[in-house]
C-alpha cells in the first residue's frame, strides 16, 4: 500500500511540471496577443502630443475621446471618410459572406453526398488556388478585372475574396456534412420528405454551427484584406477600411491616436461577431449530437 | 399492410454484383429476415426496396404497385435504422410527428396519433426529451414509434438491435416479435445474426455473395440446408463439415477418410452419395446428433478431443476428425479431457451429405 503511494509520487510531480510549463506558455501567449491591443486602445485615448512622448506614457495622463469623436462625426471630413470606408468594408464583407455561404453549402453537400464523374478531381482542384500565395494572382486578376470592366468597383473585390474564401469554406463544410449520418436524410426521405426537404429540414439545422464558422471565416478574410483592395480601387469614395486607414500616415505627421482609434473600431465587428456566435463554435466542437 | 414481391432484382456497381437475381415474395403480415455475412447484399436489397438506391434491373412490387422508380416517400414504407437515425435536433414528440407533418395531416390528428404510438411503446413520459437524452433501448423504441405512427404498408428494419448491449438485445428481440404479432405487420428485417433471424422470423432469406441461397422457414432452413454455405452459416455452434471420399466395399457404399477409417452408409444415404458428381462428399452433422464414446462401438470413428467448453447447461466439445473440427454437445456430467482418444457415432437419419464439387446438398 505505502509502496504504491511512494511509487506514484514522482510521476505526479512530473505531470505538475508540464502543467506549469503549459500555464506559463498560455500566459505568455496571452500577453503576446493582448499587449498590442491594449497599447492600441491606450494610444487611441491619448492626445496627439502625448502619443509621441518619450519615454512613453504608460497610462494616458489626460485621457480623451477626441479621436473617436472626430472619426464618428459625420460633419468633419475625417469622419465622413471613415464612416464611408466602414460602410464600404461592411458591404464588401457581407456580400462576400452571403455569396460564399450560398455557394459553399450546396457545393460541400454535393461533394459529401453524391458521386459524380470528376468529383475527386473537382474537389482537389478547388484547393489549387490555395497552393499559391495570394500576391501571385494580383496582376493576372487585375488584368482580368480590367477586361471585365470591374476595376474600381466593389464587385471586383467580392469576386476576388470569393476565390480565396470558397475553397476553405467548401472543405470546412464538407467535413460537417460528412459527420452527419446519411441515414438521417434517408429516414427523412422515407418519412415523406423530398431530397430537398430532407436537406433543408434535417441537414441544414444540424449544420448551422458549420455554416456560422464558415461565414465568420469568410467575413474576417474579406474584412481584413488589404493588398487587393489597394490595387483594385483608386477612388476615395470606394476605399475599404484597411486601405482607408493608411491615409492617417499620408499627412506630414502621423495622427497616431486617430489611427489607433480607427484600428480599434475596425476590430469591433470581428470581436462582436465572435462573442455573439462563440457558443456555436463551442457547440460545434462539443456536441455529440449524433451517435455513430 | 401489403405483400412485397422481388422479381429478378439486380444491383451492380460497375462490374460488381451487389445483388444478383434475387426473387422472393414476402406475404402480407409476414416477418422475413434477410440474413447473411457482411457484404452479402442484404442491406443493399433492403435499400433497394426502400428506394434509397436505384435498382439496376428487375421489379419490386409493394402491394399491387410496381415501385421501381418511385421516391422513398411514395412507397408507403417505414424504416428502422441500425443507428436509429432519430433527428437529433427534434424532441421525441417532433420525431414521431415528422412523418405525419410531411403528409400534411391536421395537427390535432397528429397529436392523437403521436400520443397513441407513444402509449403503445411506453415512451409517453419521454416526449419532450431529445434523442441524446435517451438510453439505447429508449432510442430504439422511439425509432419503432416513428415507423409505427404512420401505419405503413411495410416495415423495413436494418439491424435494429446490433447497437444494443447483449441483455437489452434479447429484451428488444421479444418486443419486436410482439410488435409483429400485435400489428400483423409485414416486416423485412436485415441481420447478420442468424440467431435473431431464427428466433424472430416467419421466414428467412439466407444470402451470400449477392445471391439468395435459401428462402424458407427457419425450421426448414435449419433442417434442410440447400448447400454448404447455408449449412455452415445457420446454427450455433455451426454444423460440422467433414470432407470425405465415397467408395464401395463389399458391395456397400462407404465414406473413407484420409485418416484411414471408413463409415458404412445406410441405404438412403448411399443413394444420395450415388447422385454426387464426383467421389468427393462432405458429411455434415449438427452438434446434438453426434454421440461421443470413450471406446470403440459399432459404426463409430476415431477422433481426438481438442477443447472442452463448459457453458453450464451443456458442455461443447471440439474434436479433431479427418482434418476438420467437429462440435459435439454433451451433458455437463460427462467427463472429457483435451487430447483424449474418443469415438464418434453419427445419427445417420440426421446427417447431411453435400457434393464437394457443386457444394449442393445431396438428395435421394
Amino acid at each position: 500500500m505505502s509502496e504504491r503511494i511512494y511509487a506514484r509520487t514522482p510521476r505526479r510531480r512530473q505531470i505538475d511540471g508540464w502543467r506549469w510549463a503549459g500555464r506559463f506558455f498560455l500566459v505568455f501567449m496571452l500577453i503576446y496577443t493582448a499587449v498590442p491591443m491594449v497599447w492600441m486602445l491606450l494610444t487611441s485615448i491619448k492626445s496627439g502630443f502625448a502619443a509621441m512622448a518619450f519615454p512613453p506614457e504608460w497610462w494616458p495622463s489626460e485621457p480623451t475621446l477626441a479621436s473617436y469623436e472626430k472619426l464618428l462625426d459625420p460633419q468633419s471630413s475625417v469622419g465622413q471618410d471613415f464612416l464611408r470606408f466602414f460602410w464600404n468594408s461592411l458591404i464588401v464583407s457581407t456580400l462576400t459572406t452571403i455569396l460564399a455561404v450560398l455557394v459553399a453549402v450546396p457545393a460541400a453537400y454535393a461533394f459529401s453526398r453524391f458521386t459524380f464523374p470528376g468529383r475527386q478531381f473537382l474537389f482537389f482542384s478547388v484547393l489549387l488556388r490555395n497552393m499559391f500565395p495570394a500576391v501571385i494572382f494580383l496582376v493576372p486578376l487585375f488584368i482580368l478585372m480590367r477586361f471585365l470592366g470591374l476595376v474600381n468597383t466593389h464587385g471586383s473585390l467580392v469576386l476576388t475574396y470569393l476565390t480565396f474564401g470558397l475553397p476553405l469554406a467548401i472543405w470546412l463544410l464538407k467535413g460537417f456534412y460528412d459527420n452527419i449520418p446519411v441515414q438521417l436524410e434517408q429516414a427523412a426521405r422515407i418519412d415523406g420528405a423530398t431530397r430537398l426537404q430532407a436537406f433543408i429540414l434535417i441537414v441544414m439545422p444540424l449544420s448551422v454551427p458549420g455554416i456560422i464558422a464558415t461565414a465568420i471565416y469568410s467575413f474576417i478574410g474579406a474584412w481584413n484584406e488589404y493588398i487587393y483592395a489597394y490595387t483594385f480601387l483608386s477612388k476615395n469614395e470606394q476605399l475599404t477600411l484597411p486601405v482607408g486607414i493608411q491615409r492617417f500616415f499620408s499627412e506630414n505627421t502621423t495622427d497616431f491616436p486617430g489611427l489607433m482609434a480607427a484600428s480599434f473600431m475596425m476590430s469591433v465587428p470581428v470581436v462582436v461577431l465572435f462573442l455573439v456566435l462563440q457558443r456555436y463554435f463551442v457547440r460545434a466542437l462539443t456536441e455529440g449530437a449524433v451517435k455513430h | 399492410m401489403a405483400q412485397v414481391v422481388l422479381k429478378n432484382l439486380m444491383k451492380t456497381y460497375g462490374p460488381v454484383y451487389a445483388v444478383k437475381d434475387v426473387s422472393l415474395t414476402v406475404k402480407d403480415g409476414e416477418f422475413v429476415a434477410l440474413v447473411g455475412p457482411s457484404g452479402c447484399g442484404k442491406t443493399t436489397t433492403l435499400n433497394l426496396v426502400a428506394g434509397l438506391i436505384p435498382i439496376t434491373s428487375g421489379d419490386i412490387f409493394i402491394g399491387e404497385r410496381v415501385v421501381n422508380d418511385l421516391d422513398p416517400k411514395d412507397r408507403d414504407i417505414a424504416m428502422v435504422f441500425q443507428n436509429y437515425a432519430l433527428y437529433p435536433n427534434k424532441t421525441v414528440y417532433k420525431n414521431l410527428a415528422f412523418p405525419l407533418q410531411m403528409r400534411r395531416m391536421a395537427s390535432s390528428e397528429i397529436d392523437q396519433k403521436v400520443r397513441e404510438a407513444a402509449r403503445m411503446l411506453d415512451i409517453g413520459h419521454l416526449l419532450e426529451r431529445r434523442p441524446r437524452e435517451l438510453s439505447g433501448g429508449q432510442q430504439q423504441r422511439v425509432a419503432l414509434g416513428r415507423a409505427l405512427v404512420r401505419d405503413p404498408a411495410v416495415f423495413l428494419m436494418d439491424e435494429p438491435l446490433s447497437n444494443l448491449d447483449a441483455k437489452l438485445r434479447v429484451q428488444m428481440r421479444s418486443e419486436i416479435k410482439r410488435f409483429h404479432q400485435d400489428f400483423d405487420a409485414t416486416i423485412i428485417y436485415v441481420t447478420h445474426d442468424q440467431l435473431e433471424a431464427v428466433t424472430m422470423a416467419d421466414k428467412m432469406a439466407v444470402m451470400n455473395g449477392g445471391l439468395l441461397q435459401q428462402y424458407d422457414t427457419p425450421a426448414q432452413v435449419f433442417a434442410n440446408p440447400v448447400n454448404l454455405f447455408v449449412a455452415s452459416f445457420i446454427g450455433s455452434p455451426a454444423m460440422s463439415l467433414i470432407p470425405l471420399e465415397a467408395s464401395t466395399v463389399d458391395g456397400r457404399t462407404v465414406l473413407t477418410s484420409a485418416e484411414g477409417w471408413t463409415l458404412k452408409l445406410t441405404d438412403e444415404n448411399a443413394r444420395k452419395v450415388q447422385n454426387a458428381t464426383s467421389k468427393k462428399v462432405v458429411l455434415g452433422a449438427r452438434h446434438s446428433t453426434i454421440r461421443l464414446h470413450d471406446r470403440q462401438v459399432d459404426a463409430s470413428v476415431p477422433a481426438k478431443v481438442y477443447t472442452v467448453e463448459p457453458t453450464g447447461d451443456v458442455t461443447f466439445v471440439q474434436v479433431f476428425l479427418s482434418g476438420a473440427i467437429v462440435n459435439i454437445s454433451l451433458p455437463p456430467t460427462v467427463d472429457t479431457r483435451p487430447d483424449q482418444q474418443v469415438w464418434l457415432e453419427f445419427d445417420q437419419a440426421r446427417i447431411h451429405l453435400f457434393d464437394a464439387e457443386t457444394e449442393l446438398a445431396l438428395h435421394v
